[in-house]
């Protein structure tokens, strides 16, 4: 099977403290870091990470929204970054956005009907009534009355709006859609609908999702396959039993010992690793592997000079640390032992 | 023995334009020393204002409490005057509050904001007070403490600066310690370090802790008891083993089935609560959840349920938790314990 999308060695670097008077403080953020990886036709790839790890940087690269510094984006045959006037125009057509906030991403003086039509004006599909008739079809499909068309956001729950934002992401019938943080705004049972009508969504219309999210029983259930990131950096890649089932890497080890499970007993049984400390700053990464600074198991020189490279473990399966194949860590051996066997997220 | 908290059938009402906003309609629990007890609900539900309200920190008007009592170690709180509530505050009931980007006064030193207490509540000196506060930043384990109580907020990372605030609250040893959603604004590896500190700092000071939180797995980890709000109700009330393992109301079960569960190895189908929370001014008729309940019938719709005790200890506000017939209808396949 081809990858829908292709993502190879990209890299985004910020600068900070630029212009005239402090240019001599400007600094450069990395704020991904030479990271590939591909998202099949019809699958769900997450990107999963604590604040500041870049992953949604990451779509917003995807997507054009922000400018990658280098690598390579290609979209089917297309190469994504060379795109500019009509054809990312077109492209936009096929690569639509969900965001984070549902307060801040819908305009508050347009209705619903002026929110979700705009994408059709913009690429001007249809007439007035046809665009009219495809808005209340939409509103329909993401689970709100049809009758809401005039109405203004606020007159609506933060849910409510996520489905608008879902609508509108939906109404130029892309192939792919960009969900960044999604659910994370939102109360436990409505997230557990929007995660439903996201699912629902994908299968109806055939849809590709790059979902971003820090929430690992979230990205668990709704992904195929999962990226961990950390500091601009993929540490672990691969299908969504390995991963949670058998993380290779230990930060991702430690994400999932960190992750509290709604069940008493397992909680009070736990052998949780608390990594010490905070993320490094993304301005000055650490040298040699980026986690060795909170790493349980780094080995020095080794992970302070070398960076380790993205090694297969199992098919599919890649882990950048340089003991991956030497897991499990011996004074953890229990909870690892546990963690082969599902019982932890 | 004298439980330090008694929350005893609170009502606090918003009296605003629109009309009498009911925050908190009906909630009661009691707070053990040693013990934790977990609030759950999502927003809207009251936890926050019940925590508020405990610490008089609501301001009247426009909010009132309508009728119900907070007893403090047998004394009630309500009935204290202003000057007797001050020395309860920040001494021997504290609290954490969610953001600790917002919640730290920006323009002064996070050793100075932590030696407030002790200089109002203790009396201690300038100095001796400074001194105290550099030892409670190590406590809660912030490198270089003496250095880094002269650094400013925006000095500290957000993990940094929860600490701070908790080294704060504990500054004058509280009987009780409210932890209104600690580590909502925290990344995952950070939450475990706080949950983690926390605890400690319990089994070390002996006090109390009421835990808010959205988050279900961080009341498995932290709570002895746990109590279940809706629309400003309690509608379940009972130890960590005995809501999580044996709910009673329809709502936990919704709550605890919605969900996305990690650890089952198959991907099964969410099954979320339908509809919104209702508007806290315009209450439905009857039991305030029955709109969204799928077993509601139609009784649901005329009376309303109150908190009664079911089990021993175990309470639940649903007019059908002691019909066992109604109770084998429930989702026992969402929670339930390992099997062993």
């Amino acid at each position: 099977m081809t990858a829908l999308l292709q993502v190879e060695n990209l890299v985004k670097h910020f600068h900070v403290g630029e212009g005239v008077i402090l240019s001599h403080l400007s600094k450069i953020v990395q704020a991904v870091e030479d990271i590939s990886f591909h998202v099949d036709e019809g699958e769900t790839l997450g990107l999963v990470g604590e604040s500041g790890c870049g992953k949604s940087t990451t779509g917003r690269c995807i997507n054009r929204l922000l400018e990658a510094t280098s690598g390579k984006i290609h979209f089917e045959d297309i190469d994504v970054r060379k795109l500019h006037g009509k054809k990312l125009k077109a492209y936009r057509r096929d690569v639509q956005f969900i965001f984070q906030d549902p307060y801040a991403s819908l305009n508050p003086r347009m209705t619903f009907g002026e929110i979700m039509t705009e994408p059709l004006v913009i690429h001007a599909i249809g007439t007035r009534r046809e665009r009219e008739t495809r808005c209340k079809e939409m509103l329909q499909t993401v689970g709100l009355n049809p009758e809401h068309i005039h109405r203004y956001p606020h007159e609506f729950s933060g849910g409510q709006r996520q489905r608008v934002g879902i609508a509108r992401a939906l109404m130029l019938r892309p192939k792919m859609i960009v969900c960044d943080e999604p659910v994370s705004a939102l109360d436990v049972s409505i997230q557990a609908q929007i995660i439903n009508l996201l699912e629902d969504l994908q299968r109806d219309f055939g849809l590709t999702y790059l979902f971003i999210a820090h929430d690992l029983a979230v990205i668990r259930h709704i992904c195929d396959r999962v990226a961990v990131m950390y500091l601009g950096k993929i540490v672990e890649i691969g299908g969504w039993k390995e991963v949670y089932n058998a993380p290779n890497h230990p930060y991702t080890q430690s994400l999932l010992s960190a992750a509290p499970v709604p069940d008493p007993d397992k909680q009070r049984a736990r052998d949780r690793i608390v990594l010490q400390g905070d993320v490094p700053s993304p301005i000055d990464p650490p040298s040699g592997c980026r986690f060795h600074t909170r790493c349980p198991i780094a080995q020095f020189p080794i992970c302070k000079d070398a960076e380790p490279e993205l090694r297969q473990i199992s098919l599919g399966h890649r882990a950048a640390c340089h003991f991956a194949k030497n897991f499990p860590i011996p004074e953890r051996t229990a909870l690892t032992h546990q963690l082969r066997e599902g019982d932890l997220p | 023995m004298v439980p330090v908290l008694e929350v005893d059938d609170l009502h606090m009402h918003f009296f605003t334009r629109d009309g009498v906003v009911k925050a908190v309609d009906g909630v009661s629990f009691t707070l053990e020393a040693r013990k934790t007890l977990g609030v759950v609900g999502e927003s809207g539900s009251g936890k926050s204002v019940t925590a508020l309200s405990v610490m008089r920190l609501i301001p009247e008007p426009p909010g009132k409490v309508v009728s119900g009592d907070i007893r403090f170690k047998g004394e009630s709180i309500l009935a204290m005057n202003e000057r007797d509530q001050r020395k309860l505050r920040g001494n021997r009931i504290a609290m954490i509050f969610q953001d600790p980007m917002t919640s730290l006064n920006p323009v002064y030193r996070i050793g100075k904001q932590i030696a407030e207490p002790l200089r109002l509540h203790k009396g201690l000196s300038k100095k001796e007070a400074w001194v105290a506060a550099a030892e409670l930043l190590d406590r809660v384990g912030i490198p270089e403490a003496e250095k880094r109580a002269k650094d400013y907020p925006h000095e500290f990372s957000g993990g940094m600066r929860q600490r701070a605030m908790i080294a704060m609250a504990l500054a004058c040893g509280p009987d009780v310690l409210i932890a209104d959603e600690p580590t909502t604004a925290l990344d995952v590896t950070i939450q475990a370090q706080i949950l983690e500190l926390m605890q400690e700092i319990q089994a070390r000071t002996e006090s109390a802790i009421i835990m808010i939180t959205h988050d279900l797995g961080v009341v498995a980890d932290m709570a002895d008891h746990v109590l279940v709000m809706y629309a400003g109700k309690a509608v379940e009330f009972g130890t960590a083993d005995e809501v999580f393992y044996n709910p009673l109301h329809p709502y936990t079960w919704g709550l605890l089935e919605s969900l996305p569960r990690h650890d089952v190895d198959e991907k099964g189908q969410l099954c979320p609560i339908s509809g919104q929370p209702p508007s806290l001014i315009n209450l439905p008729e009857g039991c305030a959840f029955q709109p969204r309940c799928q077993y509601a019938r139609e009784a649901c719709q005329r009376r309303l349920p109150g908190l009664v005790e079911i089990e021993r200890g175990h309470l639940s506000a649903c007019l059908f938790s002691g019909d066992k017939q109604f109770l084998a209808e429930s989702p026992r396949c969402a929670y339930g314990r390992a099997q062993e």
